[in-house]
């Protein structure tokens, strides 16, 4: 691979120095904010450097892309890959746009145009990576699922896969797929030819535990037989089959969605790798893994009163995940609060999900709270009270008495997560 | 006992449209009302004895043709009850094939031929509506969110469900179409929870008198959806109606 002469790549030197001086401009206006504007700024004054760095890692640049376990997935993938030795670049998942990927670019970029690393792994929303996939040679696309999702931005499945079409067809040697999403199948029938494609799967078996499937829009009438296969996931623990080698892994959380995020990694690392793939290494990479952003996270924080409190965070961002998530809990939680705010536009979005396993809520918060409310009560889950203000909320949650069984839950969906974050002083 | 009929809630829940079947089933028996929650699933023949009520939700456009097939066998019992008095609430793509037809593109061939029981037909909008929908109709002020990339012709104003008051609706004017029983909208989701007095007047219209929205329950759950529709309104900078 030939590497940019200095002197090519040195004529972003002045971009990359101006979006430096933004950021510190952003950073003093508001204090951790304003990640997105020096990427804007770049953008704006060199719409060629974000391709032109992206093209500069010796190893290559790997996207991973579909409707949900994106950020898991790239979490775990680098993870794989760091504990190989190879130095990685990767995007924090709430930047997962081209001024915010041009910001974290910024952080790290020399100013002949390089980054120190091997090579770049890259979490991009459909939407936005199909937007600048044209201007990318990505080595690997990772192709996660497609889900009834995002309504707002993309309404049906179809124009998903035709996002991620656009992606896919910008592999130049591998495409790592869903094997049961039968969507993503037929997208990668249709590949240029010469492109690899290896998939990732669940077995049968593991499908029938599922009351209601993986979440796909389509899920495919058989299961991958050649590739990396969950063979069965229970709790916090599956086993994975990769390249005939049977792994029993730790996940970050309980929940098939982590299972199959670890699958996909799996491939996607051995794909990578080759030869020097350590399966038993990759096992115990996974069972490090802190949990992605607050799904499944479980933390101390202060109470009301000073004291100590155990509590379980759980992001739900679609649909599915709100279903996967509620089908997690245990049987007769005692403690969860529920909050909804003002990322999700339409809430009848989710009133497919089956939320009874819920039973009660102590409190249902976040500024979209009384049309959560309304989803909860009609299907019968009952309800203490509701309080919109998610600081409220938290703290009157918090001061209940130490809960019966399980552990205080709070299900919540983005903005809701950054606001008890915030309040909690939690690092986000 | 009743039968609240949700259609295909497989393919008619991409909104949760098909949830409102579940709304008038819970409102029913808060109120006494002893009913049955079923789902139509393809394949299925209509049931001998008319429904207490019907709720046809959207589809994605891509199915549009396959449930148009799934819908054929029950046309004429659909027509039937509409005409004895069967309060139906028809949403989306569900709305549309029970319109005169869909205009796909500009091509005369680009129709899809509907089941008639609303007059009018839908037809493409320059742009896609997404976003918060408020309408007058005859019962109040109603809101929820639309989310369509085709409008509708209503042959004339008194066939319309109501006026817009924000949002597009048909045409940025009328929103829906109502005959007889039957209501046809673009407000997707929960509309009937939202908009309680929708649901009330037709479980009252299958019900009659036997209904009454004065429960515990329906009470509790109204000062939500107050609370819901008044955050939009707000938000709108809208009145309450």
């Amino acid at each position: 691979m030939t590497r940019a002469g200095g002197g090519v790549a040195l004529r972003y030197a002045p971009a990359i120095l101006l979006g430096r001086a933004a950021r510190v401009a952003a950073r003093l206006r508001k204090p951790g904010g304003g990640s997105a504007v020096p990427g804007l700024v770049v953008n704006r004054i060199a719409p060629g450097f974000l391709p032109s760095v992206l093209r500069g890692f010796r190893d290559g640049l790997v996207v991973v892309t579909g409707s949900s376990g994106k950020s898991t997935t790239t979490k775990m993938l680098v993870a794989l890959l760091e504990a190989h030795g190879r130095r990685v670049f990767t995007n924090p998942s709430t930047a997962n746009i081209s001024q915010g990927l041009s910001s974290a670019l910024l952080e790290r970029v020399r100013l002949n145009g390089t980054i120190d690393a091997d090579l770049a792994v890259l979490e991009m929303d459909e939407g936005h990576g199909a937007l600048i996939a044209p201007r990318l040679s990505p080595r690997l696309v990772v192709l996660t699922n497609v889900m009834t999702d995002q309504i707002d931005r993309f309404f049906d499945s179809e124009r998903v896969v035709a996002l991620l079409r656009k992606i896919a067809d910008r592999a130049t040697e591998a495409v790592v797929s869903n094997g049961d999403d039968a969507m993503l199948e037929e997208l990668v029938a249709e590949l240029p030819a010469g492109v690899r494609v290896e998939r990732f799967g669940v077995s049968a078996g593991v499908l029938a535990e599922q009351p209601r499937g993986l979440g796909s829009t389509r899920t495919s009438a058989s299961r991958v037989s050649h590739g990396t296969r969950v063979e069965a996931a229970r709790g916090r623990t599956a086993t994975i089959e990769v390249g005939g080698t049977a792994l029993t892994v730790t996940l970050p959380a309980r929940g098939v969605h982590y299972a199959v995020d670890a699958a996909a990694a799996m491939a996607a690392a051995r794909e990578l790798l080759g030869e020097a793939f350590d399966p038993e290494l990759a096992a115990e990479t996974i069972a490090t893994l802190a949990p992605v952003f607050a799904r499944g996270e479980i933390t101390t924080v202060r109470g009301a009163q000073g004291g100590a409190v155990e509590v379980e965070f759980v992001l739900v961002q679609n649909p599915a995940s709100f279903q996967l998530n509620v089908d997690a809990l245990d049987a007769g939680i005692d403690q969860v609060l529920v909050a909804m705010g003002s990322d999700v536009r339409d809430p009848g979005y989710f009133w497919p999900v089956d939320v009874r396993r819920i039973g009660r809520a102590r409190i249902v918060s976040g500024s979209k709270a009384s049309e959560l409310a309304l989803l909860l009560a009609y299907q019968g889950v009952e309800i203490d009270a509701l309080e919109p203000d998610i600081p409220t909320a938290i703290d009157a949650f918090l001061a209940l008495p130490e809960p019966a069984s399980g552990l205080k839950t709070i299900i919540f969906t983005a903005d809701p997560m950054r606001r008890t974050r915030a309040h909690l002083g939690l690092r986000s | 006992m009743r039968a609240i009929l949700q259609f295909f809630p497989q393919r008619l829940d991409v909104n949760g449209d098909a949830q409102n079947a579940l709304v008038l089933a819970q409102r029913a028996r808060w109120a006494g009302i002893d009913v049955d929650l079923v789902a139509v699933l393809p394949g299925d023949r209509p049931p001998a004895e008319a429904p207490a009520a019907i709720v046809i939700g959207s589809s994605v456009d891509s199915e549009l043709p396959a449930l148009r097939a799934e819908l054929v066998g029950f046309a004429t019992a659909l027509s039937d009850w509409v005409a004895a008095g069967v309060p139906l609430l028809a949403v989306g793509t569900g709305f549309e094939l029970l319109s005169h037809g869909i205009q796909l593109g500009t091509a005369a061939a680009d129709f899809i031929e509907g089941f008639g029981v609303f007059p009018g037909r839908a037809q493409p909008l320059p742009a896609r509506a997404s976003g918060e929908l408020v309408a007058d109709v005859r019962e109040g002020r109603i809101v929820g969110f639309e989310n369509h990339a085709r409008g509708f012709v209503v042959p004339d104003d008194a066939s319309a469900f109501g006026a817009v008051v924000r949002g597009t609706g048909n045409d940025s004017r009328s929103e829906g179409s109502r005959t007889g029983s039957a209501i046809g909208t673009h407000l997707h989701g929960p509309v009937l929870a939202k908009n309680p007095v929708l649901a009330d007047a037709m479980l009252t219209a299958a019900f009659g008198d036997r209904y009454g929205a004065d429960s515990h329950e329906a009470t509790r759950v109204d000062s939500f959806a107050a609370a819901a529709r008044g955050a939009i309104l707000a938000q709108l900078d809208l009145p309450i109606g």
